[in-house]
């Protein structure tokens, strides 16, 4: 705990000028620091984290899905019982974010975030549709629509939470 | 003499020369080893990091005179391998993409890999060849803006993750870092948009997955390093002019950690398989000058000697001229 602690603490904004380092520009490197969050956006942003836990999990199970069917068995049953918790998962993701009530200052994040639930829902439809009919064209539309998805939570994260990925 | 004696001398004599014969054989192969040449590009910077949370054992005990303990915050770059061979152009490493909406609080002069190899010389589509050390957000990223490239992961890579993901618990299977999500969990790091890159290169045909050691073109060989990092680390060893190099992404987070045996950049690793992959670079390089660290503080410096043939490139961010192949230009403005 005191580890973690000590690396959120280390996650400060301005700029060192290590003793040997090449000098580096100052002047890109200033950025603005993230606005705190009101009470309210608090409260909105802890109740979309319980859904986002699941839900970064969820979209990479999708991708692993692929992965695995790609490089391993092209089992198309093997994928639509991958698939098909994960479209029911989104399904009810979707749903349990409409039902947040968003403050007016969040009601971009929060649609972006519906949007991306739509969005991830359609591609693991998609995904199933290709284990129906064999179509690729399903798994490379699923495949776009997922990083579009991907894109919109890492913005809705961004103000959210800021530190939700630490250095690896 | 016997016959029996006068077969056993011709048996020796014949055993002596197929020795000879080798040896020589040897020494020409060698010669005409293929060598490489290598750059490292500073993809992003994270700064003031707590010692103590990149290396335990560096951890900053406040009016500590013990050099071991003095430091309180070191700036972590994030490092890529360039190395071109011949007609391959590999990377290893991809660092990660800062989009205009993912800033990452703390990390700064990051450039987009595109424009980074325009530097060197080189275009973003004549790489051939990506081998990740691992696929973490931060060293995995922006493999869609290198179109042509093969990708290299290793199979227990992508099974560590999926146990993961499969877990019921979901502290285990948690991708994210913070409000209370992940800290060094099996999951913890491979974020959506990352694992999409890498599927989409599965998807594309332009990726090998890889089960243990594998050569991928002469004089560069990719050495799995099971759990020295992330369940399928994967070190890479090259063949240059200065000898053989090592890369090791996070497996050697930090040159000082493999000087020095200390665990650095734990999150899904086990200590004993990160001493044992700097063992695999003491004994194909003959120390540890040429293991080439992913996060070392002091790479670009004179006390990280590969590393100090440097300078300052794009939006602050350094690189390095490591090795020439014969006949190679230098990059170095």
């Amino acid at each position: 705990m005191v580890l973690v602690g000590l690396v959120v603490l280390g996650w400060r904004h301005e700029l060192r000028s290590g003793a040997g380092l090449p000098p580096a520009p100052t002047i890109a490197a200033q950025k603005p620091e993230p606005r705190a969050l009101t009470a309210e956006e608090e409260s909105y942003a802890a109740a979309l984290w319980e859904i986002h836990r699941e839900v970064t999990p969820s979209a990479v199970a999708m991708s692993f899905a692929g992965i695995i069917h790609e490089t391993g068995s092209h089992d198309k049953n093997q994928l639509e019982r991958k698939i098909s918790p994960v479209a029911t998962f989104f399904l009810g993701a979707e749903k349990r974010v409409r039902a947040l009530s968003a403050p007016p200052t969040l009601s971009q994040v929060h649609n972006q975030y519906v949007e991306a639930m739509v969005l991830y829902r359609k591609a693991s439809d998609d995904m199933l549709a290709y284990a129906k009919d064999g179509e690729r064209q399903h798994l490379i539309d699923a495949h776009d629509m997922s990083i579009t998805a991907s894109q919109a939570i890492l913005r809705a994260g961004e103000v959210l939470w800021p530190g939700q990925y630490k250095p690896h | 003499m016997t016959r029996l004696g006068r077969k056993l001398q011709l048996f020796a004599a014949f055993l002596a020369a197929s020795a000879a014969f080798a040896v020589l054989g040897g020494a020409v192969a060698q010669a005409q080893a293929p060598v490489c040449s290598v750059w490292l590009i500073e993809s992003s910077r994270f700064m003031k990091v707590p010692f103590g949370a990149f290396m335990p054992d560096r951890a900053f005990v406040p009016g500590s005179t013990n050099p071991n303990n003095n430091i309180p915050t070191v700036d972590l770059p994030v490092n890529i391998g360039v190395i071109k061979c011949g007609s391959d152009l590999i990377l290893y490493d991809t660092g990660w993409k800062q989009q205009e909406y993912l800033k990452m609080t703390g990390s700064e002069h990051w450039a987009p890999i595109g424009e980074q190899l325009k530097v060197l010389g080189f275009n973003a589509a004549d790489v051939s060849k990506v081998v990740i050390g691992h696929a973490h957000w931060d060293h995995a990223g922006q493999l869609s803006d290198l179109p042509n490239a093969v990708l290299y992961v290793q199979k227990q890579e992508l099974a560590g993750i999926e146990w993961a993901l499969n877990y019921p618990e979901k502290h285990i299977r948690a991708i994210n870092s913070d409000p209370g999500g992940c800290n060094r969990t099996p999951a913890c790091g491979y974020m959506p948009l990352t694992m999409e890159e890498v599927y989409g290169k599965v998807l594309k045909g332009k990726a090998v997955v890889v089960d243990g050691e594998l050569q991928i073109a002469p004089g560069v060989v990719i050495h799995p390093a099971y759990r020295a990092h992330t369940a399928g680390s994967q070190l890479l060893e090259v063949t240059t002019s200065i000898g053989k190099l090592v890369f090791g992404s996070d497996a050697f987070s930090s040159y000082e950690a493999i000087r020095d045996w200390m665990v650095a950049n734990v999150q899904q690793t086990d200590s004993v398989q990160q001493f044992l992959a700097y063992e695999r670079c003491y004994k194909i390089t003959g120390g540890y000058e040429n293991c080439i660290a992913a996060h070392e503080p002091l790479t670009y410096t004179d006390k990280y000697p590969i590393t100090k043939n440097s300078w300052v490139a794009l939006n602050g961010g350094r690189m390095a001229e490591i090795a020439l192949a014969p006949g190679e230009k230098s990059r170095k403005p």
